[in-house]
């Protein structure tokens, strides 16, 4: 219940204050927003396979953010950064498409 | 723990006093026998209050977690439909290129239209032009063929015959004389005069296309008027031999507006094709 209150309020402050992102941070605001979507969607799976636990998540959620940002950041140092921005979308795309067929699971039971 | 008693104690030698010192801690000890040593216990906190608390604190800071999750993402979108900013360097030139691409695909495009535009208009303006020819064609043949009337600056001329009659060969002079002087079209009284035209003597009259002719002659002619009346009356033409030959009298009159109704259908050739 918290976590979808506060997911409607960061999009409505987001739509509503419109911030200017600094440069620097541009290119790794999607990352970084594809690897939260990767720890909300196994925090989801946790919480149906009722092993969710709180502190994994926000240190998973952190930690998968600081990851992915520091990946794309390497990569951009070391000039394949679309490359490896790319990698990381698809490997967190195959995490959150796993983990959705979980969740999937134990919905439909099948 | 204990291996002197006071009576034991009596059996020792004095000359040891330390050990007796010793004794005093010993006895210390005494008093405490039998328990462990206490360990003060934290200060009992209420388990309910704190699972309480802890529950406020997760839950809010799954929250903010969301809450994060939904303010990058709603800011990403936002940013990403604005500008191209947040492109790299390499997809900028890639845009770059595939814009130039298309624009030169476009230009090709637009000349080959272009061209297509002009062969159109050129054909267009080459069908109007022969469309003109035909029309001017079909003017300049009908006229020769005296399929159509006519009408123009030219001269009539009138011969009247008093005794003699003009023979055709003279008469054939005159028509001949009239086309040399640059006559387009003439008329022999009722008698489109065309390449086919001929002059008969018969002795009931002069006969011009199988059609009997009656003097006075009324022959008219569409040219230059001054070239068309010196080509009759010039000195020793043809005019002035009907005049001394056959006493004729020979009248011609420059007109403005020379009028040739008579037309002749269409001739069909039997022999004669065009060549391709």
């Amino acid at each position: 219940m918290t976590a979808v209150l506060g997911l409607v309020l960061g999009v409505v402050a987001g739509i509503f204050l419109q911030p200017d992102i600094p440069i620097g941070l541009q290119p790794y605001l999607p990352i970084m927003v594809v690897a939260a979507l990767d720890a909300l969607v196994g925090a989801i799976r946790s919480y149906f396979e009722r092993s969710f636990s709180d502190r994994v998540f926000v240190v998973s959620f952190i930690s998968n953010v600081i990851t992915a940002t520091l990946l794309v950041f390497l990569g951009n140092q070391l000039g394949v950064g679309s490359q490896l921005s790319t990698a990381v979308i698809v490997v967190l795309g195959i995490r959150i498409f796993s983990n959705v067929s979980s969740i999937r699971r134990f919905i439909f039971r099948g | 723990m204990r291996p002197f008693t006071h009576k034991n104690g009596d059996r020792l030698p004095k000359s040891i006093p330390p050990k007796a010192k010793g004794r005093v801690h010993a006895n210390d000890d005494d008093t405490q026998t039998g328990a462990f040593p206490v360990v003060r216990r934290r200060p009992p906190r209420s388990l309910n209050a704190n699972a309480n608390r802890a529950r406020l604190v997760t839950s809010v800071l799954v929250a903010l977690m969301c809450a994060l999750l939904g303010f990058g993402y709603a800011v990403q979108v936002h940013n990403n439909q604005s500008s191209y900013q947040s492109l790299s360097e390499e997809e900028l030139v890639r845009l770059l290129d595939e814009t130039s691409t298309q624009v030169d695909k476009l230009e090709e495009r637009k000349s080959q239209l272009n061209q297509q535009l002009a062969s159109i208009k050129s054909a267009a303006d080459k069908q109007k032009e022969a469309a003109r020819i035909a029309q001017q064609n079909e003017q300049s043949s009908g006229l020769l063929s005296g399929r159509l009337p006519a009408q123009g600056r030219g001269v009539v001329v009138t011969i009247s015959e008093e005794t003699d009659r003009v023979d055709a060969t003279t008469m054939f002079n005159l028509i001949e004389e009239l086309r040399n002087a640059g006559a387009e079209v003439i008329s022999f009284g009722d008698v489109r005069v065309v390449t086919s035209t001929y002059f008969l003597d018969t002795k009931s009259g002069l006969e011009c296309d199988g059609k009997k002719m009656k003097a006075p002659y009324t022959i008219r002619a569409i040219g230059d008027p001054d070239a068309l009346q010196n080509a009759i009356q010039i000195a020793g033409g043809v005019g002035s031999r009907i005049k001394v030959q056959y006493h004729a009298s020979v009248g011609v009159e420059q007109s403005n507006s020379v009028k040739i109704d008579q037309v002749r259908r269409g001739q069909d050739y039997q022999y004669a094709k065009t060549v391709e």
